[in-house]
């Protein structure tokens, strides 16, 4: 069994009104990795976060940081921030502008009893691995947004905390830098042999940095698992949509072998779906297709549907077609800068019943 | 055919930059001709009186007499010198309390959980209502050595404890009293508008909550604690009321009473009060410079628009001393005071021999107020002060909106200058600008000097800076490119402003009227110099009232102009929809 250092436990957060921002969230992060909690703004995901990190002062639950309990309000637990020996990168940087890159970075250092010359040498060792050694005396405020953010990494693993817990670092920062910096991030992250935290709503943020991705909506955490399984395997249906598999089809079940489910469309249209769990024959079903898993053909094949092609949008590298079949309307990615059907075409289509997954209506 | 419709929109565009050039050129010319007058023409007239032995009134401007003995007998008169380190003493003292005060105050309402907090912030708003002659005649009537109704209280209950306010450390306090709020609005809103999350990072790094507040927050509001405290102690040395009241007694001269002493001789010494008028400004204009440095040096507020949530940090039980403190703050800056003004305007006599006197019912009359009523001059005073305010606010308004919105769009000709030359009074102390129009305009033969226009031109001239600065964040809101989307839906600049600037300016120009209207009728030292028996305000009248020694009469009209000026704020800022609440200086 791998060792744990966080476990969140059934944690709730209620405020003054309302359904509560976090209900009975469960996870655990094995030591040294990532996990990443992704979902829409409101979800609850920077509120666990700030739960685990002190600042937000859970309803229910337990937090359990390297086998510590840190908060476990129902028995009036609660450790200050301060104390638990966490790293923390806010979404604002909150790089003090009052100091130098270098009295910003050894300030967590001051309040551990380090000697002088080891808080140079953990400084010194922080700012090169974030690459920012030669900006050491600068004032805060004269760097730019990116190096900002660099710097905040800096500050929060220069001690080595127990955790590091990222609040959507990278949302601040424009679309180039994003991407750049996101691989560093990892990079970094595992170099310095840290576990982490980081909350994002953007998904492609999540699946380069995770081990672990945790899907959560309204406040509840909806699937926690690897990168592959959260695309390959969606647990919900709104796991589906939200990481992708944006096309919902409408249909009942015919019948089904295990999770291979055959499903009715309209008279005489069937599809294959997987369900986790079995459905009955005549219970209603949502299938979520992504777009670019749905292959469009100018002949009929074996068990594809005839479908008519109703608007086009051309982004040069890819095509977004909109198409109806049997009264449903789908959209389907097609790679290629040359689209193939035209508008009110009539064409075919295929899905791939591993990749389309069922869910109960 | 192409090519000569082209050549004529050629032609037709190149005239209509020009007139558009030469407009942008008259419009700019016309507002540096009114600062010009406002605040350039008196300013040169002050360096010349203090340069030369002219007379103002009688001799008009003649530069021939070239002196420099005003400068030198001011720099070595000792009473000047003695004047210049009491105002040094006072001032700094005073700014240094405001600040404490202040600062402990604003941070107790915005950062902890003190009970009460937003009942403690809105009453410590009072001594803004309060002007600062009202306020140090309540002092004295408190805190006279003799006949101060807090030493007779001690007396009664055999306390071996007595305050005297005709003294430095009486007029340190008072100063510093009601200039706190001053720094508490400066303090308050940087604290507010400060990212909660620089302070979570400290916490979360492993810092205690009190290491945080040293280390992170007050270093990151220090240039607003600078800047107000800076700024304080200019606004302090150009009141008159406060030394006039408490400093005479015990011949403590500060520059202002000073200033003034010089202009009542007989004949006055005009020349002389100009060199130290400009001693005044040389300091002022220092510390302004410094203010400036500070905030445009380190200016870390604000950083995002975002609106944030302060953190609150739990005091536990040291809360309720925070309370006790805040309650024992409002009690001596408030309840004292409006008590003692009430006492005194309500008893026949001001002398109250024990305890049980004080609440003889027969002792009481409303017999100070009807002699306030009855006085003609007064209530001219009061007519005075509306009429003067009203037009400071209508003239001072619209020629903040024309300055701001010259300024904001930068490729207006000269717009640099204007902004300059606006900002300058900033450095220039109240009093100061009551001296230099009366050397501007008291020896012009065109009637200014005696009219209620003088007061007015005065008040505008001093308070553009405060004014022009209201106005233009709610201008610099405005994005340029609503102007642009104006201008290509086929409107001309003017139709432009009246139907796209005006209307997303107003809650800033009204905003802006409301200040100066308040700043006008609160004033005293400027129009010092500049009033004659018709165009007296309420502040002067009451000076007189002070000086002639009936100090029930003074405290019952001290009492009604508090009132007064509590609902005149009140409607106006109903009138402006609550836009004002944070820039009565």
């Amino acid at each position: 069994m791998m060792a744990v250092t966080l476990d969140v436990q059934c944690l709730v957060k209620e405020f003054s009104s309302g359904r509560p921002a976090v209900d009975q969230a469960s996870f655990q992060i094995p030591t040294g990795e990532i996990t990443v909690l992704l979902g829409p703004s409101g979800c609850g995901k920077t509120t666990t976060l700030r739960c685990v990190a002190g600042l937000e002062h859970p309803t229910a639950g337990q937090i359990v940081i390297d086998g510590q309990v840190v908060s476990a309000p129902l028995q009036g637990i609660s450790v200050a921030p301060r104390h638990r020996e966490v790293g923390m990168v806010f979404q604002s940087y909150a790089v003090w502008p009052h100091m130098t890159v270098k009295q910003n970075v050894a300030y967590p250092l001051k309040h551990r009893g380090i000697e002088r010359q080891e808080v140079d040498q953990k400084v010194k060792e922080a700012l090169e691995l974030v690459d920012l050694f030669e900006y050491a005396d600068r004032p805060a405020t004269s760097l730019s947004g990116g190096q900002m953010q660099r710097v905040a990494l800096a500050r929060s693993l220069s001690y080595q905390p127990k955790i590091l817990l990222l609040d959507e670092p990278l949302s601040n920062l424009d679309a180039k830098l994003r991407l750049r910096l996101r691989a560093d991030l990892r990079r970094i992250i595992k170099q310095a042999g840290l576990t982490a935290l980081y909350v994002t709503h953007d998904q492609s943020e999540a699946v380069v940095l995770g081990d672990q991705i945790g899907v959560m909506n309204q406040g509840k955490l909806l699937q926690m698992g690897t990168p592959q399984q959260i695309y390959n395997q969606p647990s919900d249906l709104f796991v589906a949509s939200f990481t992708g598999a944006s096309n919902a089809l409408h249909g009942t079940v015919v019948n089904h072998d295990g999770m291979d489910h055959v499903v009715e469309l309209a008279q005489g249209a069937k599809v294959r779906a997987r369900c986790l769990n079995s459905l009955s024959q005549g219970q209603a079903v949502v299938i979520a297709v992504r777009p670019e898993n749905i292959s469009l053909t100018a002949l009929a094949t074996q068990g594809s549907l005839p479908v008519r092609v109703r608007q086009l949008q051309f982004l040069g590298v890819q095509t977004n077609y909109e198409i109806e079949v049997f009264g449903q309307t789908l959209e389907v990615t097609e790679l290629g800068t040359l689209p193939r059907f035209e508008v009110g075409a009539a064409a075919f289509m295929a899905l791939p019943s591993e990749q389309c997954w069922g869910y109960p209506a | 055919m192409l090519t000569s419709t082209a050549e004529q929109s050629k032609a037709g565009r190149v005239a209509q930059t020009a007139f558009a050039l030469l407009g942008n050129w008259f419009w700019s010319g016309l507002l540096l001709i009114i600062l010009a007058l406002l605040v350039i023409y008196p300013m040169i007239m002050l360096v010349v009186g203090a340069l030369t032995d002219m007379d103002p009134i009688t001799e008009g401007i003649d530069v021939s007499r070239f002196a420099l003995h005003h400068f030198s007998a001011a720099l070595t008169n000792p009473n000047a010198s003695a004047a210049l380190l009491n105002s040094l003493i006072a001032c700094g003292g005073g700014a240094f309390v405001a600040v404490v005060v202040g600062l402990t105050f604003s941070w107790m309402v915005v950062r902890t959980n003190m009970p009460g907090r937003k009942l403690i912030a809105a009453l410590s708003y009072i001594p803004l209502f309060v002007p600062p002659m009202v306020g140090a005649i309540a002092w004295s009537l408190l805190g006279s050595p003799t006949t101060g109704l807090l030493n007779t209280f001690f007396k009664w209950f055999n306390l071996d404890l007595r305050i005297n306010t005709y003294s430095m450390g009486g007029l340190i306090a008072v100063f510093g009293m009601y200039y706190a709020p001053y720094v508490y609005m400066f303090t308050a809103s940087a604290l507010r508008n400060m990212d909660p999350t620089l302070e979570e990072a400290s916490e979360i790094s492993g810092a205690s909550a009190f290491y945080t507040q040293l280390h992170v927050t007050f270093p990151l509001i220090l240039p607003a604690i600078l800047s107000s405290m800076l700024l304080s102690f200019v606004v302090m040395l150009g009141i008159y009321g406060i030394p006039s009241v408490l400093g005479s007694q015990s011949g403590i001269m500060l520059l202002s009473t000073y200033l003034f002493q010089l202009t009542s001789w007989s004949p006055p010494l005009y020349n002389a009060a100009a060199a130290v008028s400009i001693l005044m400004i040389i300091v002022a204009a220092v510390l302004v410079l410094i203010q400036q440095k500070v905030l445009s040096k380190r200016s870390y507020i604000t950083i995002s628009g975002k609106g944030f949530r302060p953190r609150e940090l739990n005091l536990g039980h040291w809360k309720w001393l925070m309370f006790v403190l805040a309650m024992i703050y409002l009690l001596v800056v408030v309840v004292l005071p409006i008590g003692a003004l009430t006492i005194a305007a309500t008893r026949k006599f001001m002398f109250v021999p024990t305890m049980a006197s004080l609440f003889e019912l027969k002792q009481y009359s409303w017999g100070h107020f009807q002699t306030v009523l009855a006085d003609q001059q007064t209530i001219q005073s009061v007519w005075n002060t509306l009429v003067i305010g009203c037009a400071t606010a209508l003239v001072g308004g619209v020629l903040a909106f024309a300055i701001g919105y010259t300024v904001q769009r930068k490729d207006a000709p000269a717009a640099r200058v204007i902004d300059l030359i606006s900002t300058l009074p900033a450095a220039v102390p109240g009093l100061i600008v009551g001296v230099a129009y009366l050397w501007a305009w008291i020896g012009l033969p065109i009637g200014l000097y005696g009219t209620i226009w003088i007061l007015v031109f005065a008040f505008v001239g001093r308070f553009i800076p405060d004014t022009v600065k209201v106005l233009s964040t709610s201008l610099a809101q405005i994005h340029p490119e609503l102007k642009e989307a104006a201008w290509i839906s086929g409107k001309g600049p003017l139709r432009t402003i009246t139907t796209i600037i005006l209307p997303l300016a107003k809650p800033g120009v009204a905003a802006a009227m409301t200040l100066l209207f308040v700043l006008a009728i609160r004033e005293l030292g400027s129009s010092l110099f500049l009033y004659t028996t018709d165009t007296m305000m309420m502040a002067i009248a009451l000076l007189n009232l002070y000086e002639s020694g009936t100090l029930g009469t003074a405290a019952a009209f001290g009492l009604a102009q508090v009132v007064l000026l509590g609902l005149l704020i009140g409607l106006a800022n109903r009138l402006s929809g609550g836009s004002t609440n944070s820039s009565v200086g």
